[in-house]
């Protein structure tokens, strides 16, 4: 068809010129979209990096040079000379304390050293600078450094080290670590697993396959995607009231005779874990049974007209080819309590967890950890929550992969 | 040309094996009807050369046999178009088997034609002894016979030739007519007899016309297109 | 029509009505389904043929809110009585579906599943060998028996699904328009094998193509919604399949066969 006479269309008048104008218009705006999610989204992980690494201004209360024996650097004392620092310095019982909770013939020289450094050394951070500064105003930070603290060693740190992961937390921001936080997370994860993914996928199945449609079922379904919608603070107060307080006795390890009846209290990981899997469990539910929903009925009546009975069909057919939509699912709804602070904070989580935790010990997880340090005044704590975050998300995206690979393997069977 | 059509048959035969069984046992009943007719017509005439009046009647028992045959193979005909939805090749077959069946059932009545003179005939002798009519008959026998083995085995080749043959079976007739012609102008009493005579050699020049209705639709199955085959000595043209 | 000749007829079914709540969706069906013949039900769209097939092998219980009235006798025995238990019903009529079904797994695993939870203790590999040779599949998969019943073609599927079927030794397959899905020669395969299949089972098959009917079926049940208004098909002619095609003795038989219905 030519431009110039186009042919007569009788009641058609098809103005396409408009018609591609109008699409071309939705296009770029479909595509701006997408640039500034990108750009959010970097400009997030950005500031994060920029927070991990930096610039500190170190200050020791003891000068670590000074400790130094006959030349040889502290770092490269004997065990037995770094006992003998510790001994001179800290108090008599800050000594034994430390003897009682490990005797120092069995610690490690790297142990001690850790000790030395912590307790006689005593970094203090007088200043951070984030990455971005470090970089840019490198000679300006160097200047006042040596001008406002003359006494001050100034480093260019990364916050996130193996240490970092390594060491539990610590009242100083250049000795605290998220040993505890993430084994704590680690912990609560993993019952919220155990507990959530059988009941979630039980209850989806029996509300799938078996009940009937009729009013009640159809009550219980809505409900289930309402308490999805549940704000999680509210499951907070609920596992508060039903774990820590109710079941106190289970929670707290009392029932088995693991803690002292008297002194027993449910703020622990199992309470955490219960309420954090409380808080899934609608997801779960939900996306199991979108999973069982959408195995094709064919494949039902496939395996019942050969005289398979339901639960033969059931277990032998729609559970496999639901499983990776399950698993989907599931990956996403622990991701989310991976990630959930506010019900912990109402449960009961801690701040200040030096030890490992266990099913009954009181807990803290990584975004609380994160949480809290953020909201600390001193700007070294918010380096180490930058450094925690980075942590956090490669937990999630290690988790994430792990379920992926298995969802895969699910689905490549055939 | 014929690997490419064996090929083709084969894989036909392999989707519808039923529905070729189904044909190959209705080209069987073809060729059953057939030979029933050619036996009632070289039975019709050797009873009226030998004069055996019983034998004429067993015709019409024959005929009854002819005929319901025909209807069986109608029937069966039908079915097939009502149920295996025959197309192209298949359906012409199926068509011409319908035709087919039909021309051999009036070759059939001929025969019975003859029967029906040697039993009018009654006491009365021959007008003269049977020389050219059983040729006739024979000569129509044996084209009928290898039209419906051409037709049956969808040989366009044979078919083609055969329709040719049909010229001596009319020069025989026209002689047959000419010899009777000089009997009935010799004694115009001889008229009757005569006409009796004539009546067997029409039906049987009528028979053998027939027989190149079959090779048209030996043709037509094989080629799909429907000529009808002129031969050299027509009867019409000859008498307009 | 009372008599039961359950040697010469494997189902038979007496004054037969299927509800779906209160709609009854099929009347007072009374037909005989002879041994080793293919069976047709042909009829409009929506008159009750899967619903009267289902009705067969008790598939119509998957339905919520269905039940039957009448009896269907298998061999003698109703069907529908107190204490039969549709499983086992299925076991012994099996069925094979529109669409080509197969199971998400391997061409083995698709014939010996059905077998092993029905506790086969025979020999495995020759079941399914011979399972594949009565479908006229094995020489087509034969060696490719580990990979994925998907990764055939619909008519291979569909085959695969009859082999499925023939697996767990039924007395009557139960066709739901096995070959709609299918291409041409996909679906004149289907129906040959159809043929070879009478020899072993009873086969009763509905389909909403004539044609189909007429070519392969031995008996035609023609449905029809009863004149009523209310909606609910019976069987109104019954018989063989050339008789049904050539001159049927139901005026609405003739004008649904000759596509002047309606």
């Amino acid at each position: 068809m030519s431009a110039s006479s186009p042919a007569p269309l009788g009641p058609f008048q098809d103005n396409l010129p408009h018609r591609h104008r109008v699409g071309a218009v939705w296009q770029w705006i479909f595509f701006s979209a997408t640039v500034i999610g990108i750009f959010v989204l970097s400009a997030l992980l950005l500031n994060i990096i920029d927070g991990a690494f930096g610039y500190v201004a170190l200050e020791a209360r003891v000068d670590p040079d000074t400790l130094a024996v006959n030349g040889v650097p502290l770092e490269e004392l004997p065990k037995e000379e770094l006992i003998r620092i510790l001994q001179e310095r800290l108090s008599a019982s800050a000594f034994n304390k430390l003897n009682d909770e490990k005797p120092f013939e069995e610690r490690s020289q790297a142990n001690v050293y850790d000790l030395v450094i912590e307790r006689v050394v005593k970094y203090q951070v007088l200043e951070t600078w984030s990455l971005w500064e470090s970089l840019t105003r490198s000679a300006e930070i160097r200047a006042r450094v040596a001008e406002e603290f003359p006494q001050a060693e100034l480093r260019f740190v990364s916050w996130l080290t193996v240490e970092t992961i390594r060491r539990p937390q610590s009242s100083e921001a250049v000795n605290a670590g998220v040993r505890t936080a993430i084994l704590g997370s680690l912990w609560t994860i993993m019952i919220t697993i155990v507990v959530a993914f059988p009941l979630g996928v039980g209850a989806a199945i029996y509300l799938e396959e078996y009940a009937r449609d009729d009013w009640l079922n159809r009550l219980i379904r809505t409900n289930i995607n309402n308490l999805a919608g549940v704000p999680s603070i509210i499951y907070g107060i609920l596992g508060l009231a039903i774990f820590v307080r109710a079941l106190e006795r289970l929670t707290s390890g009392a029932m088995f005779g693991l803690v002292d009846p008297t002194t027993a209290n449910g703020r622990t990981v199992l309470s955490a874990g219960l309420t954090l899997a409380l808080l899934i469990l609608p997801l779960i539910i939900i996306n199991a049974q979108e999973a069982i929903r959408a195995v094709p009925q064919s494949l039902r009546k496939a395996s019942l007209g050969i005289g398979a009975t339901k639960w033969q069909t059931i277990w032998a057919h729609v559970l496999p080819n639901a499983l990776p939509g399950i698993l989907t699912g599931t990956i996403l709804a622990v991701s989310r309590a991976i990630g959930e602070t506010a019900p912990l904070v109402v449960v009961g989580a801690s701040t200040a967890i030096s030890f490992d935790p266990n099913l009954f010990s009181r807990f803290t997880t990584l975004p609380i950890q994160i949480y809290q340090w953020t909201s600390r005044p001193q700007g070294e704590w918010r380096h180490l929550a930058a450094a925690a975050i980075l942590i956090l998300l490669t937990l999630l995206l290690s988790l994430n992969a792990t379920a992926i690979v298995l969802r895969n393997r699910f689905t490549k069977r055939f | 040309m014929v690997i490419i059509n064996g090929r083709k048959q084969e894989r036909r035969a392999s989707m519808r094996k039923s529905f070729e069984s189904d044909i190959q046992h209705l080209k069987d009943e073809l060729l059953l009807l057939g030979s029933m007719v050619e036996q009632a017509t070289l039975d019709s005439v050797e009873a009226l050369k030998k004069r055996d009046i019983e034998a004429s009647r067993r015709i019409y028992d024959m005929d009854l046999k002819i005929n319901a045959k025909r209807y069986a193979i109608e029937e069966q005909v039908m079915i097939l178009i009502a149920t295996q939805q025959p197309m192209a090749h298949d359906l012409r077959l199926l068509a011409s088997i319908l035709e087919v069946a039909g021309e051999l059932e009036r070759m059939g009545d001929y025969a019975k034609g003859i029967a029906t003179i040697n039993i009018r005939m009654g006491e009365q002798p021959l007008l003269k002894p049977l020389v050219d009519v059983p040729r006739m008959a024979q000569i129509g026998a044996s084209m009928l016979h290898r039209a419906l083995t051409a037709f049956v085995n969808e040989d366009a080749e044979t078919a083609r030739k055969i329709p040719a043959e049909d010229d001596e079976v009319d020069l025989l007739y026209n002689q047959v007519y000419r010899e009777l012609m000089t009997f009935v102008l010799e004694n115009p009493q001889n008229i009757e007899r005569a006409n009796w005579l004539l009546w067997v050699a029409h039906n049987l020049e009528r028979l053998a016309d027939r027989v190149t209705n079959i090779c048209e639709r030996a043709i037509f199955i094989v080629t799909g297109e429907i000529k009808e085959i002129k031969s050299t000595y027509d009867e019409f043209e000859e008498k307009k | 029509m009372d008599t039961l000749d359950n040697n010469r007829y494997v189902i038979q079914a007496r004054n037969l009505g299927i509800y779906y709540g209160d709609f009854k969706a099929v009347t007072d069906v009374n037909m005989d389904i002879e041994r080793n013949k293919i069976t047709a039900i042909i009829g409009p769209s929506g008159c009750g043929k899967s619903t009267l097939l289902r009705a067969f092998n008790r598939m119509n219980e998957l339905v919520p809110g269905s039940r039957a009235e009448g009896q269907v006798f298998f061999d003698g025995e109703d069907l529908y009585a107190k204490g039969v238990d549709p499983v086992e019903v299925r076991h012994r009529i099996g069925m094979v579906f529109q669409k080509p079904n197969p199971f998400p797994k391997s061409i083995y695993e698709n014939i010996a599943w059905g077998a092993r939870i029905h506790g086969y203790r025979g020999n495995m590999d020759e079941l399914v060998e011979r399972s594949l040779r009565q479908a006229a599949l094995w020489d087509e998969v034969k060696d490719i028996l580990h990979r994925s019943g998907l990764a055939l073609s619909g008519g291979q599927q569909q085959r695969l699904c009859i082999a499925r079927a023939i697996a767990v030794q039924p007395e009557v397959i139960l066709m739901d328009e096995p070959a709609s899905a299918l291409d041409p020669i996909a679906t004149l395969k289907i129906e040959e094998l159809m043929q070879d299949l009478k020899k072993d089972y009873t086969i009763v098959i509905v389909t909403h193509n004539m044609q189909q009917a007429a070519r392969v079926s031995d008996y035609t049940a023609m449905m029809m919604l009863v004149n009523d208004g209310s909606r609910s098909g019976t069987v109104i002619e019954f018989g063989e399949t050339t008789k049904i095609f050539t001159r049927p003795s139901d005026k609405r038989t003739e004008d649904y066969v000759t596509g002047r219905f309606g």
